[in-house]
């Protein structure tokens, strides 16, 4: 009896988050596509260093750092550029779109300089 | 006036020239100038034919007798004999400036001694043998006995004359030719310490022998000196080259044992001469560096492929190392031919051993890779064989490791992490299009 009022609370939970998110605008979902294929790249990364070994760390921590600073740096391309979001509300979002495109390049450097 | 003038100038330059006769050196090593201690000049005639063979062999011989008050071994800081032989056995004191510590001095200075000693040697001798790493038996009268292993004799009876055939196994030391009549002894016996790893048993008591007072009934004590542990003759060579014999029988060296006939109790052989001429004239030949001496010149190092020495290696190269062993024959330096030298690279413990090749002419060499660890590194050939003077050469060199461009650029198992960073630059820049361009 309980377990089937979890799982159906579980369903209806769920289907709501996916409603909801169909509601987002579209520029926010490309981020999200990109944020994930960051996320999943990472992960391939340190799934392959527990197999094989951490033998060149240098290349193993440029590989995972640009990932994740990809990541991070798309979440917080993200924020600014929400219309929901009160903080940031006078935030022309080209300033946004321009202030990520140079932290980008800031970061490819240092990982190109990193990865030996 | 100018006659007696010259007549001093030539005086004194005549005085100068024994100074500069010729004697042991680096390149010659066999001993020159031989100093003969006797307690009774009647030696030099009982003795003779040990004293000749000597002599031909083209040593210079200077008897003394022990305590002649004119003795002196050195002079002016400079020794001024190559070898000394102590055929003294009863002599307290010996005269001049000579004691136990200038003998010492004279054997630490790398220059080469025989000691006889008797059945009534002094405790000059037993002291001069104890700091060589040799112990007479404590008991002044004892000597060696060995009732199944004596030499037949019609006059003596109390088999104190023994015929020993237990030689030290050594080519170099007694020469290829076997020794085959045994050696007649007659004297003490003496006991090797095991510990010491210099001295050795040049002919050994058998195994029924024993030290004791002959005229006096034995104690109910057992002797303290018995079987194979007495040592009748033994050699020492000390880590300088000099090497010394001492022999608890004066008489082994005399004519009358030289020329003997000897038979072994207990075996029908009847030898008609001694082993004692031929027993004595080779380790004689071995003391005085005719044989068995050894040096290592031109220990060389380098890179496969190049000539010059380096100064520094660097990890996992692959080098050369050749270095040449020549021995002296007594009169000429001959290649030395032997398959057990090895070299070490050396680093707190040997990283790399290896037994060098020969060519047959005194070259020995070997290649090695370089291990993967930096340090300074020591090549080191210790060579000790029994017989021959040791070596122990070694040549410092550092290793370096790797320098920054030395690996290789693109490392294979790194090769997903440099796709990943790529492909998040190009994604970056799919994203920008996609972002900027929607509508």
């Amino acid at each position: 009896m309980g377990r089937s009022a979890t799982t159906k609370d579980a369903h209806a939970l769920f289907h709501s988050l996916r409603s909801a998110y169909a509601a987002t605008p579209n520029n926010l979902k490309i981020i999200d596509l990109y944020i994930l294929f960051a996320v999943a790249t990472a992960v391939i990364q340190v799934a392959y260093m527990a197999i094989v070994g951490s033998f060149p760390f240098n290349s193993f921590l440029s590989g995972v750092l640009s990932c994740v600073g990809t990541a991070v740096l798309a979440v917080s391309l993200r924020i600014q550029v929400n219309k929901d979001n009160k903080e940031f509300k006078d935030l022309p979002p080209e300033r946004a779109f321009a202030d990520f495109v140079l932290c980008n390049l800031v970061l490819h450097l240092v990982i190109i300089n990193f990865l030996g | 006036m100018a006659a007696p003038k010259f007549a001093f100038l030539l005086l004194n330059l005549i005085s100068i020239l024994p100074l500069l006769v010729s004697s042991f050196s680096v390149d010659r090593p066999t001993d020159r100038r031989i100093l003969v201690l006797l307690d009774d000049l009647s030696l030099k005639s009982s003795h003779s034919l040990f004293f000749s063979s000597l002599k031909s062999r083209g040593f210079d011989l200077d008897f003394k007798l022990a305590d002649d008050p004119a003795i002196a071994v050195k002079r002016y800081g400079q020794y001024m004999y190559d070898g000394l032989i102590l055929l003294s056995p009863s002599t307290e004191r010996f005269g001049g400036s000579l004691d136990v510590e200038g003998v010492l001095d004279f054997v630490d200075s790398g220059h080469d001694l025989i000691v006889a000693a008797d059945a009534n040697a002094s405790d000059l001798i037993r002291n001069i043998a104890a700091e060589c790493g040799v112990d007479f038996d404590e008991d002044p009268s004892a000597v060696v006995v060995d009732h199944s292993s004596y030499a037949v004799s019609e006059t003596e009876g109390d088999h104190t004359l023994i015929a020993a055939d237990d030689f030290i196994q050594s080519d170099v030391i007694l020469g290829n030719k076997k020794i085959e009549a045994p050696v007649l002894f007659k004297g003490i016996g003496h006991s090797l310490n095991p510990a010491n790893s210099m001295v050795l048993k040049a002919l050994s008591a058998s195994p029924s022998s024993y030290s004791t007072n002959p005229s006096s009934k034995l104690s109910s004590q057992p002797p303290s000196l018995y079987g194979t542990a007495i040592s009748l003759v033994s050699v020492v060579q000390a880590r300088n080259a000099a090497r010394i014999m001492i022999s608890g029988s004066l008489d082994m060296f005399s004519n009358r044992l030289f020329r003997a006939g000897v038979q072994k109790s207990g075996s029908l052989n009847k030898y008609e001469k001694s082993g004692n001429e031929q027993f004595i004239t080779e380790l004689s030949k071995w003391i005085f560096h005719e044989r068995g001496h050894l040096k290592a010149v031109n220990l060389r190092h380098n890179k496969v492929g190049e000539s010059e020495e380096p100064s520094m290696y660097r990890i996992n190269d692959d080098l050369e190392f050749s270095v040449e062993i020549f021995e002296w024959s007594g009169s000429s330096w001959v290649p030395h031919v032997s398959k057990d030298v090895q070299v070490q690279f050396y680093m707190m413990s040997p990283y790399v051993l290896k037994t060098l090749s020969t060519n047959g002419k005194g070259l020995y060499h070997t290649s090695f890779k370089v291990p993967d660890v930096y340090g300074v590194f020591q090549f080191k050939v210790e060579y000790q064989k029994l017989g021959y003077t040791s070596l122990s050469l070694s040549k410092q060199i550092p290793v370096r490791p790797f320098k920054h461009n030395e690996y290789e650029r693109f490392i294979t198992t790194a090769f997903p992490y440099y796709g990943a960073s790529f492909s998040m630059m190009a994604g970056f820049f799919i994203f920008s299009g996609v972002y900027l361009y929607n509508k």
